[in-house]
């Protein structure tokens, strides 16, 4: 199966900080591909420089067919990023929220307002849809930020520690979320520290620690003798630090 | 082009949901008018009011009358000097060999009263002259040998008018084009980073340039309503107060077509550069806070141009000082209302200033929105 991200030897150095150290791992299409590390690995300048946010000093980043050098903005269109952050307009109300970034999208009246409302129902926010963001709490927020990021309906989606700021309920809708776009046949990356949601979820995982990847493949095979996957984990880190 | 559109729309929407902008510009558009009829009561009072003088002695004949004439209220008191420092406005002890006057110059009404009385005085002087001197069969007119007759080529009231409106109007111009859309250019900038909805604004696929455009465009909007609106709301208000006597016999303050149309255009102007300004310095902030910490300084450059027409009137300097950008703007408007005409050279050289400055502080802005560590430093 072709590779719907392909990361190859990815080199990057923010300020004095040298982040990335040659990173390399592939996430296909239709499955929940776990970038795991512990904090400071450089999980989150990954995903930036996959979705095109920050450029890598070396090496390249493919996605669907499109180089982030060479093509970033075909590369945004293909991308939808969820992060922690869950930054809204807090004048505008969840509709116009989502809509706004519809428009940005490229997406043009009629499908326009097809998607703004298909989201809207996929993601139960019809009761607060009208509300200013700035009255929704940090759940429905949440629910707007995964919205905004989906309404293009990118086929590759990407979640940056997504259930930090999150209560139990809001994080499971979160997790069954990534379940449903896995099935649709989307390439999702999920980056996180919680070693238990990842085993839950993710079918292939790669960890980084220090820049560099430690343990790459199919999650079953990467928790191979260990008691579990943070036992995987901690072994992994301890042994490369 | 749609993009840029896009986030216009978009960010005007959000401006005019934000009550600190609104109120800003609501602020502006009452408080000008509001300013300028407590200036105008006050100096009314001032100039009809009825001041206070104490007095011993004998008064000379004739003198009584005049004081009274002249809104001077005359008190007998034991000593003028010690009366003048809060009992009365003035004291004055009349003697034999003349008047002594006793004043506080530090007391605003002593000093008005102080110059009621050298006219009154002045007049009663001449006049006394020139009765003795008919008296004696001499001509009274030889103590003015050569007589002062004045033409004022245009009314005198009028351009106490214009010389007010000289001042006022480039000063409001330039500090509502500057504050008038600051709260929004700092919304939309550092307001953006600090609640974390930069990151997703960028990985959309419109390109940054764009994004940014349509955010100026939306700044320099409000901007240029709030100038609008200011110097409207001051307009009305003048056209209410009456310089130069007052009531129907009073001169009314109003815009020449040209001049309405010169500040027009420079307000546009201003506006677009002040908005990639401050949107450029509200990029480097980490936060609305910060970004207002930053711009502080920008207010300084609204009082000081506009301070120069009012402390040099008579400022003709050549064309090179219409490159001096926010100066030229002041000098060109003050022109086009005092003289209600324009020199084209200094208007062309005003126009390509501001528009190069503009254009510096759009790059400045699309430098500073474009970097990488508009990202990682947040």
């Amino acid at each position: 199966m072709a590779a719907a991200v392909k990361v190859d030897r990815l080199e990057k150095t923010l300020g004095s900080n040298k982040v990335l150290r040659g990173i390399s791992f592939e996430a296909h299409s239709g499955e929940i591909f776990g970038l795991l590390g512990p904090n400071g690995a450089g999980k989150t300048t990954t995903l930036r420089i996959i979705c095109t946010l920050l450029a890598p000093d070396a090496g390249s980043v493919d996605v669907l067919g499109f180089d982030t050098r060479n093509a970033p903005q075909e590369v945004r269109r293909r991308v939808g990023v969820v992060t922690a952050e869950i930054g809204v307009y807090p004048r505008l109300s969840a509709r116009e929220n989502i809509s706004y970034f519809a428009e940005l999208s490229g997406l043009l009246d009629g499908d326009l307002d097809r998607r703004v409302d298909a989201v809207i129902a996929r993601l139960d926010m019809a009761a607060f849809a009208g509300q200013r963001a700035e009255s929704l709490s940090s759940g429905q927020k949440q629910k707007v930020a995964i919205a905004r990021a989906i309404v293009h309906d990118p086929p590759v989606l990407m979640f940056d520690e997504p259930t930090s700021n999150l209560d139990v309920l809001a994080s499971r809708e979160i997790r069954q979320f990534m379940v449903e776009s896995k099935q649709r046949g989307k390439c999702v990356i999920f980056s996180t520290h919680v070693l238990h949601d990842a085993e839950r979820l993710c079918d292939r995982v790669t960890i980084i620690h220090q820049g560099r990847v430690v343990a790459d493949g199919a999650t079953a095979d990467v928790r191979r003798g260990y008691q579990d996957l943070e036992d995987s984990f901690l072994t992994l880190i301890e042994s490369a630090t | 082009m749609r993009d840029v559109l896009i986030v216009f729309r978009k960010e005007l929407r959000e401006i005019l949901r934000d009550r600190r902008t609104l109120t800003a510009i609501a602020l502006a558009v009452v408080a000008t008018p509001t300013i300028l009829f407590v200036i105008s009561q006050v100096s009314v009072k001032t100039a009809t009011q009825t001041y206070t003088v104490g007095y011993s002695g004998p008064i000379p004949a004739g003198l009584e009358v005049l004081f009274t004439a002249t809104g001077l209220k005359l008190e007998r008191v034991d000593d003028p000097a010690a009366a003048a420092k809060g009992e009365v406005d003035i004291g004055l002890a009349f003697s034999a060999s003349g008047v002594d006057e006793y004043y506080d110059p530090t007391r605003q009404s002593a000093q008005i009263t102080d110059i009621r009385v050298q006219t009154i005085l002045g007049r009663y002087d001449a006049a006394k002259i020139a009765a003795t001197l008919q008296e004696k069969g001499v001509d009274p007119s030889i103590l003015d040998p050569l007589p002062l007759r004045s033409h004022p080529l245009s009314s005198p009231t009028q351009a106490a008018s214009n010389s007010f409106l000289s001042f006022f109007l480039p000063y409001i111009l330039i500090t509502m084009s500057l504050t008038g859309g600051l709260s929004a250019a700092l919304d939309t900038s550092a307001g953006e980073r600090e609640r974390k909805t930069l990151e997703s604004l960028l990985l959309t696929p419109a390109p940054r340039g764009r994004l940014l455009i349509g955010k100026i465009l939306a700044v320099s909007t409000i901007s240029l309503l709030a100038a609008v609106a200011s110097i409207g709301s001051m307009l009305i208000a003048l056209s209410q107060i009456s310089f130069g006597g007052g009531g129907a016999q009073g001169e009314h303050v109003s815009l020449s077509p040209l001049a309405a149309g010169v500040m027009l255009w420079l307000a546009l102007l201003l506006a677009a550069s002040f908005s990639s300004l401050t949107i450029a310095l509200g990029t480097l902030a980490r936060n609305f806070r910060q970004g207002q910490a930053y711009a502080t300084p920008l207010y300084f450059i609204t009082i000081f141009p506009a301070s120069i027409v009012l402390f040099i009137p008579d400022f003709n300097p050549g064309v090179a000082y219409y490159l001096i950008p926010i100066l030229n703007a002041v000098l060109v408007l003050r022109d086009a209302i005092v003289h209600n005409s324009i020199e084209w050279s200094s208007l062309s050289v005003t126009s390509v200033s501001l528009i190069l400055t503009g254009a510096l502080c759009f790059y400045a802005a699309l430098r500073l929105f474009t970097r990488e560590a508009l990202l990682v430093r947040s």
